[in-house]
C-alpha cells in the first residue's frame, strides 16, 4: 500500500494561445511520481505554472502534450463527462477562497459530495460527522460559512474535500488568505490527516512556513522541475531549506 | 480616454448589460402599448361598456407608472453596481472624482436611451401584434385603435427621459459619495438572511387567516357589497405579502429539513439556492403574484363577460329564432340548422290589429322565459294557462278579457308581435269562429330552438336582415333592432367586445410586465452565482446536472406567485357570479394565455441566467 502511485505525470507539455498567435509555454515536459501516503509541495516564483500544473492534473485543463494517471487512470485520454465523475470520485479540492457555497450549511457542504454521488442519506451523517471530528470542526457543523472564521472554512472545505475518500487531494494556495494563527492550524489538521489516516496531498504554496508541513517539495521554475528537496529533520530546518532555494530563485 | 476604457469594459461585461437592456426596453414597451390605448379617448369612450372607464385607464397608468418607477430605478441601480469597482480602479490610478461623476451619468443616460429607442420599436410590435390577434379572435373591428400613436409617444419618450434623468443623476451621486476603498470592495458584500422561528409561526398564521376572510369576502360579496370589495383587496395583499415572507421560506426550510430529500444529489444546493434566492425577492414575489392576480383576472373576467353575451342575450327569449312570415331564404337557413324544437302559428293582420289563433297556441303552447323573483334569472318554462274566453286582447280594454300574464310575454316576447315589429298595432287572440270573420290575409310564424345558437351567427343573421326589412314595410322608417335575441346579441357584443379587448389587453401588458420584472430580478443578481456553480463544476458536479438544478430552482420561484396569483384569480371570479351566468366558462383561455407569457419568460431566463453563471468548458 504505502509504495504505490498515485499521481504519475509523465513528460507533459502545456503551451497557451493557438499555433498562428504568440504561442506561451507554461508547462515543458515535467516529470514526477507522488506515492499514496504522500503530502508534497509545489513551489515556484509566480508564472512559474505552478497552478498550470495543478489544473492539469486536477483535470480542469487538458495538458497539451504528456499523460497522467491517477489512481491507475489514465486521465489525459478521457471524455468531458467522465472527467467530471472521475473528479467527483478520486479528487478532492481545496481552493485559495470561494470554496464553500454560502447558502448551504458547513454539514450540507461536507456532505454534498456524498449526496452527488447518490450515497443513502443513512449513511452520510455518519461520514460526515467522522471526517469533521478529524478537523476539528463538529462543534460548528451547523453554521452558515459566513459565521464563521476563515481558518475554520478551510477546515471545513478539507473536511469536504476529504469526505468521499479520494486518492488524492489537490490545494491550490490553501492558507493564501488566511492570517498565520489560522493557516497554522489548517496546516496542522492537514498533517494529521496524512500522517493518522494515510490522506496523499498535493499542495501549491507560496508561503515557506505553509510548505515546511510537507514532507517533499518540488521547486517549479519556468515550466520545469528545477529542484526537488526532502524533509529529513525537524520542521524548522525545512522550512530554512526552503528559504535556501528560493533565496536561488531571487538571483 | 476614460470613454475609451468604459466601453470596453461595457463590452466586457455584455452578458450583464444584456440583462439590463433587456429589463429597461420591455419595460418601455409595456409603457408605451399601455399608453397606446389609455391615450386614444375617443377609442375608449367609444368602445366602453362603462362610463368610468377613463378614470380606470388612469389607475392602470399610475400603478404602471409607480412600477415602472421602482423597476427603473432598481434596474439603473444594478447598474451602478456593475460599474462601482470599475470606477474605483480608475480613481486609484489617478481619475478624478468629477470625471468619474461625469461618466457615471452618461454611461447611465446613454444605456437609456438605447433602451427607450428599441423599447419603443417593440412596444409598436407589441401593440400591432397583439391588438391584431385579439381583435381577431374577438371578432371586433376596433375602429380607431393605432398601434403607433403620436402622444403615447410622446408621453413615453418624456417619462422615460425624466425617469433616466432622475436616475442618472441618482447613480452619479451615489459614485460621487463613495470612498475609493468601498468602491474597490464593493462586490465582496455577502447579502445572507436569517429566519426566525417564532416570527415566522405568527407570520405563517396571520397569512393563512387574512387570506381566509379576504375569500371569504369574495365568495360573499353579494351581501358584502362595496364594504366586501375593500375587505377582501386590503386583507388579500397583507396576506399574500405575508405568504412570501412567511410562509415560502418556512416551507423550503421544512423541505430542506427533509434529510432523504435534502441528500439527494444536488437537491441539497437546489433547495439551499432556492431558499436564499426567497428571502431575497420576497417582495418582488409578492408583488408579482398580485400583479399575476389582477392581469389574469382581468382577462378572465372579459372572458366571461364575452361568453356571457349569449346567456345574456337568452335572459328573455326561450325560443333561438323567430320568423314571421317566412320567405324562401328564411326556411333554407332554417333547413341548415339543428333544430330541437319547432311551432308554427298562424295570424291574420291589417292596418288596426293582429289576430292570433287561439287552436294554434293552445295546441302548441309555446316556451317562454319567466323568473319567480325580480332579481333571479329567468327559467324556460312552457306556458301551460287556460284560454277559456273566446276573445282576448293584449293590454287593457274595457270590451274585451285581457290576455293573462304567461301569455302576455309569449306573445310580446317571444312571437315578438311588438311595436319594434309591427308598429304601433292591437293584438288580440280569437277562437276560431271570430278568426274566421277577420277579413285579412293569413300569415304565420314559426318559432323555433337550436341546440348551439353561436354556430348558426351566419344564418340568423340572413332572417334577421329579411325580419328587419319586413319590419320596416309595417313601420315605414329604418329599423336597426327588433329585439329578438339574436338582434340582442349582436348589441350587447357590440358594446361588449370592446371593453372586453381593452380588458385583454391590459391584462396581457400587466402579465408582460410582472413576468418581465421577475426576470429581471433573478438575472441581476447571477453574477454573483458564478463562483458557485463555478466551485461545483471544478467538484466534479456533471455540467447537465447543473443544468438541471436551474431550471428546477427557477421552476420553483416562477411557479410560486404564479401558482398563488391564479388562485387568488379563481376564488376571485366569484365575486362576478352574481353578473356573470357561468363565471368559469372557457377560463382555460385566458390561463393559456397567461401560461404561455409566464412560460416564454421562464425559458428565457434559464437560458440566460445559463449563460451567466456556467463556466465555459476547456
Ligand atoms: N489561460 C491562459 N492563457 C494564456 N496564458 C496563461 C493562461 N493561464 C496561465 N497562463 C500563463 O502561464 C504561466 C503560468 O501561469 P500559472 O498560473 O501556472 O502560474 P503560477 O505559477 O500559478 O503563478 P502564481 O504563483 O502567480 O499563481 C503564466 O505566465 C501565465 O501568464
Ligand atoms: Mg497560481
Amino acid at each position: 500500500m504505502m509504495n504505490q502511485t498515485v499521481v504519475n505525470v509523465k513528460d507533459i507539455h502545456k503551451v497557451f494561445g493557438k499555433r498562428s498567435e504568440n504561442q506561451y509555454h507554461a508547462l515543458n515536459g515535467v516529470t514526477f511520481d507522488i506515492k499514496a501516503g504522500e503530502f508534497v509541495g509545489i513551489m515556484g516564483p509566480s508564472g512559474a505554472g505552478k497552478t498550470t500544473l495543478l489544473n492539469v492534473i486536477s483535470t480542469l485543463d487538458k495538458p497539451t502534450d504528456g499523460t497522467i494517471e491517477i489512481a491507475g487512470t489514465n486521465i489525459t485520454s478521457m471524455k468531458q463527462r467522465q472527467l467530471a465523475d472521475f473528479r467527483s470520485e478520486q479528487l478532492g479540492f481545496i481552493f485559495q477562497d470561494f470554496n464553500l457555497l454560502e447558502n448551504l450549511t458547513i454539514y450540507e457542504n461536507i456532505a454534498l459530495p456524498l449526496s452527488l454521488q447518490g450515497v443513502p442519506s443513512r449513511k452520510i451523517k455518519p461520514s460526515v460527522v467522522e471526517v469533521a471530528k478529524k478537523l476539528g470542526i463538529e462543534t460548528i457543523l451547523e453554521k452558515y460559512p459566513v459565521t464563521v472564521s476563515g481558518g475554520q472554512k478551510q477546515r471545513a472545505a478539507a473536511a469536504r474535500a476529504l469526505v468521499h475518500e479520494p486518492a488524492i487531494i489537490l490545494a491550490d494556495e490553501p492558507t493564501g488568505a488566511l492570517d498565520s494563527k489560522s493557516a497554522k492550524s489548517l496546516m496542522e489538521a492537514m498533517v494529521h490527516l496524512n500522517e493518522n489516516h494515510d490522506v496523499s496531498i498535493m499542495m501549491v504554496t507560496h508561503d515557506p512556513l505553509s510548505a515546511s508541513y510537507c514532507e517533499r517539495i518540488l521547486f517549479i521554475h519556468d515550466g520545469a522541475l528545477y529542484k526537488e528537496i526532502h524533509r529529513n529533520g525537524s520542521r524548522s530546518e525545512f522550512h530554512h531549506q526552503i528559504l535556501d532555494v528560493l533565496a536561488d530563485f531571487a538571483e | 480616454m476614460l470613454l475609451k476604457l468604459s466601453f470596453s469594459s461595457m463590452r466586457k461585461r455584455f452578458k450583464d448589460y444584456l440583462v439590463l437592456l433587456f429589463g429597461l426596453t420591455i419595460s418601455i414597451a409595456i409603457f408605451y402599448m399601455f399608453e397606446t390605448l389609455a391615450q386614444n379617448k375617443t377609442f375608449i369612450e367609444a368602445n366602453g361598456m362603462i362610463s368610468s372607464i377613463v378614470f380606470v385607464f388612469h389607475v392602470g397608468t399610475f400603478i404602471l407608472g409607480a412600477i415602472t418607477i421602482f423597476y427603473i430605478f432598481y434596474a439603473t441601480s444594478f447598474m451602478l453596481t456593475l460599474r462601482q469597482k470599475e470606477m474605483g480602479m480608475y480613481m486609484t490610478l489617478g481619475a478624478k472624482k468629477h470625471k468619474i461623476t461625469q461618466l457615471m451619468f452618461f454611461e447611465t443616460f446613454f444605456i437609456g436611451l438605447i433602451s427607450l429607442l428599441v423599447g419603443l420599436i417593440v412596444g409598436f410590435g407589441l401593440a400591432k401584434g397583439i391588438a391584431e390577434l385579439f381583435m381577431w379572435q374577438l371578432d371586433f373591428n376596433g375602429e380607431g385603435f393605432q398601434a403607433f400613436y403620436l402622444s403615447s409617444i410622446i408621453t413615453t419618450v418624456i417619462f422615460y427621459v425624466i425617469l433616466f434623468l432622475l436616475t442618472s443623476i441618482v447613480n452619479a451621486w451615489k459614485i460621487s459619495r463613495k470612498s475609493v476603498l468601498s468602491l474597490l470592495h464593493a462586490e465582496q458584500k455577502q447579502d445572507f438572511v436569517k429566519t426566525k422561528g417564532s416570527k415566522t409561526f405568527f407570520g405563517v398564521l396571520f397569512a393563512i387567516i387574512l387570506i381566509g376572510i379576504g375569500y371569504y369576502a369574495m365568495i360573499n360579496i353579494a351581501k358584502l357589497m362595496q364594504a366586501g370589495v375593500i375587505l377582501a383587496a386590503v386583507t388579500i395583499i397583507i396576506g399574500t405579502y405575508l405568504i412570501f415572507i412567511a410562509f415560502l421560506p418556512y416551507f423550503v426550510k421544512k423541505l430542506k429539513q427533509n434529510r432523504t430529500l435534502n441528500e439527494k444529489g444536488i437537491n441539497s444546493f437546489t433547495l439551499g439556492q432556492l431558499r436564499f434566492r426567497m428571502l431575497n425577492l420576497t417582495k418582488v414575489l409578492g408583488t408579482v403574484a398580485m400583479l399575476v392576480a389582477l392581469g389574469l383576472g382581468a382577462m378572465t373576467a372579459g372572458i366571461s363577460f364575452y361568453h356571457n353575451i349569449e346567456k345574456q342575450a337568452s335572459a328573455f327569449h326561450a325560443n333561438d329564432v323567430i320568423i314571421h312570415q317566412p320567405s324562401k331564404e328564411d326556411t333554407e337557413a332554417l333547413a341548415e340548422m339543428n333544430v330541437t324544437e319547432k311551432n308554427v302559428y298562424h295570424y291574420k293582420i291589417d292596418d288596426q290589429g293582429i289576430y292570433f289563433l287561439k287552436k294554434d297556441l293552445t295546441d302548441n303552447p309555446p316556451l317562454i322565459k319567466y323568473s319567480k323573483e325580480t332579481f333571479e334569472l329567468p327559467e324556460t318554462t312552457r306556458v301551460s294557462q287556460a284560454l277559456p274566453k273566446d276573445k282576448y286582447v293584449l293590454g287593457q280594454n274595457d270590451n274585451i278579457a285581457s290576455l293573462p300574464e304567461f301569455w302576455t310575454t309569449a306573445i310580446s316576447m317571444e312571437i315578438n308581435a311588438s311595436y319594434q315589429q309591427f308598429g304601433a298595432k292591437d293584438v288580440y287572440v280569437y277562437g276560431s269562429a271570430g278568426y274566421q270573420e277577420i277579413d285579412a290575409t293569413e300569415q304565420q310564424v314559426i318559432l323555433a330552438t337550436v341546440d348551439d345558437f353561436t354556430d348558426y351567427l351566419p344564418q340568423l343573421k340572413t332572417i334577421n336582415t329579411n325580419q328587419l326589412k319586413l319590419a320596416e314595410t309595417y313601420r315605414e322608417e329604418t329599423v336597426e333592432n327588433i329585439g329578438t335575441k339574436y338582434s340582442n346579441y349582436v348589441a350587447f357584443k357590440a358594446v361588449a367586445s370592446g371593453t372586453i379587448f381593452m380588458g385583454f389587453f391590459l391584462g396581457v401588458a400587466f402579465l408582460m410586465m410582472m413576468a418581465s420584472v421577475l426576470m429581471f430580478k433573478l438575472l441581476s443578481s447571477a453574477a454573483a452565482d458564478t463562483h458557485r456553480y463555478s466551485m461545483l463544476r471544478k467538484i466534479g458536479v456533471r455540467k447537465s446536472l447543473l443544468v438541471k438544478s436551474i431550471y428546477r430552482e427557477l421552476f420553483l420561484l416562477f411557479l410560486f406567485p404564479a401558482l398563488v396569483g391564479l388562485v387568488h384569480v379563481i376564488v376571485g371570479m366569484q365575486m362576478f357570479s352574481f353578473i356573470i351566468i357561468e363565471p368559469y366558462t372557457k377560463i382555460w383561455i385566458p390561463i393559456s394565455i397567461f401560461i404561455i407569457i409566464y412560460g416564454i419568460y421562464y425559458w428565457v431566463t434559464v437560458q440566460m441566467y445559463k449563460r451567466i453563471v456556467l463556466p465555459k468548458e476547456v
